[in-house]
């Protein structure tokens, strides 16, 4: 599976994170690259602080959407890709531009869990030899 | 299996998803079914709806085979033999 991930809306990062979840249980590869907003979110002093994230579509409803996923006990959308990475072939690319844009320059200005940072040709490639291509 | 035959299964492992939401049950199963032994008999308690419809297509993909669900209080029991 090849996702493209420029989101760094709350409620997709989210969403993206069970979608990787299940592709983990069912030992599909995935290759994750990160782009525009996505690497905002992703960066060290971002990640998992959602009073640094924005939700999108819908920005009034976001302490509710935030409140009710602590009710439901679901985790965060980094502790999910941390678990996805944990139990199968998930690999973390950082769009190097993207990077730039929002200041990060080097692996470890990210979150721990990107593997390395990439150009969009690496992307295009691994959608074009996917057999499932997301792009959130 | 029967709902009788899944009462009485020779369970070696339970694992209890019912404090985690989706896909947290299946995320549990994938980890424990590493545990067991081909032929083995795992259950799976999970109160998530979505579960009920996961671990049986879950098993199908994986090659597992799942052999039912029994309906308690508030929660599932769902069967499944290792390959």
């Amino acid at each position: 599976m090849c996702l493209g991930l420029f989101t760094g809306s709350v409620d997709k990062l989210t969403a993206a994170g069970i979608i990787l979840g299940g592709a983990a249980a069912n030992d599909m590869k995935v290759d994750i690259y990160v782009l525009l907003q996505g690497a905002r979110a992703f960066r060290k002093d971002i990640g998992d602080n959602p009073d640094k994230l924005q939700m999108s579509e819908n920005p009034a409803m976001k302490e509710e959407f935030l409140q009710s996923l602590k009710n439901l006990k679901v985790k965060t959308w980094v502790e999910f890709f941390k678990e996805a990475r944990e139990i199968a072939d998930v690999k973390i690319h950082i769009c190097g531009l993207a990077g730039k844009i929002w200041g990060a320059e080097k692996l470890e200005d990210f979150i721990d869990i990107a593997d390395d940072i990439c150009g969009i040709s690496a992307y295009i490639t691994s959608a074009q030899e996917a057999d499932v291509n997301l792009f959130i | 299996m029967t709902p009788e035959e899944l009462k009485n299964a020779n369970v070696v492992k339970t694992v209890d998803a019912r404090g985690t939401a989706c896909p947290g049950p299946l995320l549990e199963a994938k980890k424990a079914i590493g545990t067991i032994k081909a032929g083995d008999i795992m259950e799976v308690l999970s109160a998530d709806e979505g579960t009920k419809v996961d671990i049986p297509k879950w098993c199908t993909k994986q090659g597992h085979e799942y052999l039912g669900t029994l309906e308690e209080s508030g929660y599932f029991k769902i069967y499944l033999r290792k390959k």
